[in-house]
């Protein structure tokens, strides 16, 4: 195993993304941020911080996942459509290894465009004198964690799909998990006895992206910091859900006529 | 394109831009006008004033929504559905000393499931963690007031979107003071301007006239102040009846029941059975309308 076949792969990732010029797009959505934060201003801020808050992350986790997909659902089937996959596999790396490399990049990219918007947004709500609170790094880290989770399943999709079908999928999957999660919960009761380990497959199955959201906590009061049993139990699914799910990516890739 | 082209086409496309911005306050009276158009509503023959409407009022409901949430601190809570309740199950139900008291809490739950009616085990355990949940049994509410803000900003946004208005009025008159009245009448005025024919509105200006203040000069129901606004909500809402939303209609329901106190509490028992009598054919199964026309025939009968 080694590293430099992964950082050389993540940086290629990255510069394409800056070769892109996607991080305009998180320039103007920054912009947008401060603008609504300004239209707030003209209204007169007091008692309308829990709404900035609010604001502040739901913008936050939503532009940050569409990136999040759109980023790594194209990665292999740009590769292989431009054909600039036949040079990397010439090259002594695995399927795997390029799997890998190629999801280290798309979290790299949503990171850095994840942090961009954190901070222009941070700047929007420091305007209008709104506290830092410990509980908003650990809702950082948890996105962070959460982008990770995205990036793999955006990307086993697009191994499985066309990548338009993949990204709608994700998209799919990453705002509609903690729906159909509810519904789930709301049906078990009245579920007949039989049907019930249906009812458990499919939660176990699905990706669990609003564990990572803990934004709830950030925009409402006296809430505080999550225990650090949470944060690592957050860690360990990350870890074995993104895993899993890459892996489920390889085995479709490893076996791809290119 | 050549240069000089370019340097051409910047300008013009900026006063392209800023004409059509200034065009755009010309939506206004389409989107919102003061009074409703006569035949086709604006949004049905605009399609910019459909889509700016829509906008508006979806932006409207949804902070409406994050109001009610930011009252009970964050934890999202659902009504139960027919198989709950069929199945006996009860909703959280609220503190006996919570003064707010702005919904009806019996038949709410947290939408996250408490651990011993959750089938995911750890998951379940993560979800309680990391999100705004706990225990609401017997709950108690965030202040109403920190939530106003967000009424002047959703009517300001949406001026027809009349729960703004009522709930706005509601919370400015919840701690039963002087300026609280004050500033709450001056909201629904604000309210009614933009909405003459608002039935809840109307209702909820002639409820606030109704409704005593202790120990101030509104410390007795002003049925003459009232009257004219129920009325004319009872006017609007009967020659309209078919067209109203189920919210408009429940707010009729509500008109006829302060109507009926208003007469009854005026001597006027023929007003109050003429009332009601029209409500009764309206809403059949209220109880409440029922009652009064017995009441007002015991008091035609007094006479």
């Amino acid at each position: 195993m080694n590293p430099r076949i992964y950082t050389a792969l993540a940086r290629t990732v990255v510069l394409e993304s800056l070769r892109r010029k996607d991080l305009w797009v998180v320039a103007i959505l920054g912009f947008i941020i401060i603008l609504t934060a300004g239209t707030l201003g003209f209204f007169g801020f007091d008692g309308l911080e829990i709404f900035a808050k609010d604001l502040a992350v739901t913008v936050l986790g939503l532009f940050s996942t569409i990136l999040a997909i759109l980023t790594s659902s194209r990665l292999l089937p740009d590769e292989i459509k431009n054909r600039t996959l036949y040079p990397l596999l010439a090259r002594p790396i695995t399927r795997g290894q390029l799997l890998a490399g190629k999801l280290l990049g798309a979290v790299l990219v949503s990171w850095i465009a994840f942090l961009i918007l954190a901070v222009l947004t941070a700047a929007a709500l420091l305007v209008f004198k709104v506290k830092f609170e410990p509980i908003m790094l650990q809702y950082l880290f948890g996105k962070m964690m959460g982008l990770v989770v995205i990036c793999a399943l955006s990307m086993t999709l697009s191994a499985y799909m066309t990548p338009s079908a993949g990204a709608t999928m994700s998209f799919v999957f990453a705002f509609g998990s903690s729906m159909i999660s509810r519904a789930l919960v709301m049906g078990y009761d009245s579920a007949p006895e039989a049907i019930r380990p249906v009812f458990q497959l499919i939660s176990v199955l699905l990706p669990q992206v609003s564990l990572f959201d803990m934004g709830g906590r950030v925009v409402n009061i006296n809430w505080g910091p999550v225990q650090a049993w949470v944060m690592w139990s957050l860690f360990g699914y990350m870890l074995l859900y993104s895993s899993a799910t890459i892996a489920l990516g390889w085995v479709k890739f490893r076996k791809q006529a290119v | 394109m050549s240069e000089q082209k370019k340097s051409v086409m910047v300008p013009f496309t900026v006063a392209a831009a800023a004409c059509s911005g200034w065009l755009v306050s010309d939506l206004g009276p389409m989107v919102n006008p003061v009074k409703p158009a006569v035949g086709l509503e604006a949004h049905d023959s605009h399609a910019a004033a459909s889509l700016l409407g829509q906008f508006r009022t979806g932006i409207s409901s949804w902070m409406f929504l994050r109001a009610d949430l930011y009252l009970h601190n964050g934890v999202e809570m659902r009504l139960l559905t027919q198989d709950e309740v069929k199945a006996g199950r009860k909703g959280v139900g609220n503190s006996e000393a919570d003064k707010a008291q702005l919904h009806d809490d019996s038949l709410i739950v947290t939408v996250v499931p408490p651990a011993s009616r959750d089938f995911r085990g750890w998951i379940g355990d993560l979800e309680r963690a990391t999100s705004s949940y706990k225990d609401m049994t017997n709950h108690s509410h965030n202040n109403p007031r920190t939530t106003l803000p967000l009424f002047r900003l959703m009517t300001w946004l949406d001026p027809q979107f009349a729960p703004g208005w009522t709930t706005g009025a509601t919370i400015l008159r919840w701690e039963n003071t002087m300026p609280g009245v004050r500033a709450a009448h001056e909201f629904l005025a604000q309210g009614l301007e933009k909405n003459p024919n608002s039935i809840a509105i109307l209702t909820q200006i002639g409820f606030l006239y109704m409704r005593p203040l202790p120990g101030h000069p509104y410390s007795d129901r002003d049925i003459k102040h009232a009257l004219p606004y129920l009325e004319k909500a009872r006017s609007v809402g009967v020659g309209n009846f078919d067209k109203l939303t189920d919210e408009e209609k429940e707010a009729l329901m509500e008109t006829y029941r302060w109507l009926g106190l208003c007469y009854r509490d005026s001597g006027k028992p023929h007003e109050m059975l003429a009332a009601m009598t029209e409500g009764s054919k309206l809403y059949p199964e209220d109880p409440i309308i029922a009652r009064f026309i017995e009441t007002a025939k015991d008091l035609i009968s007094k006479l």
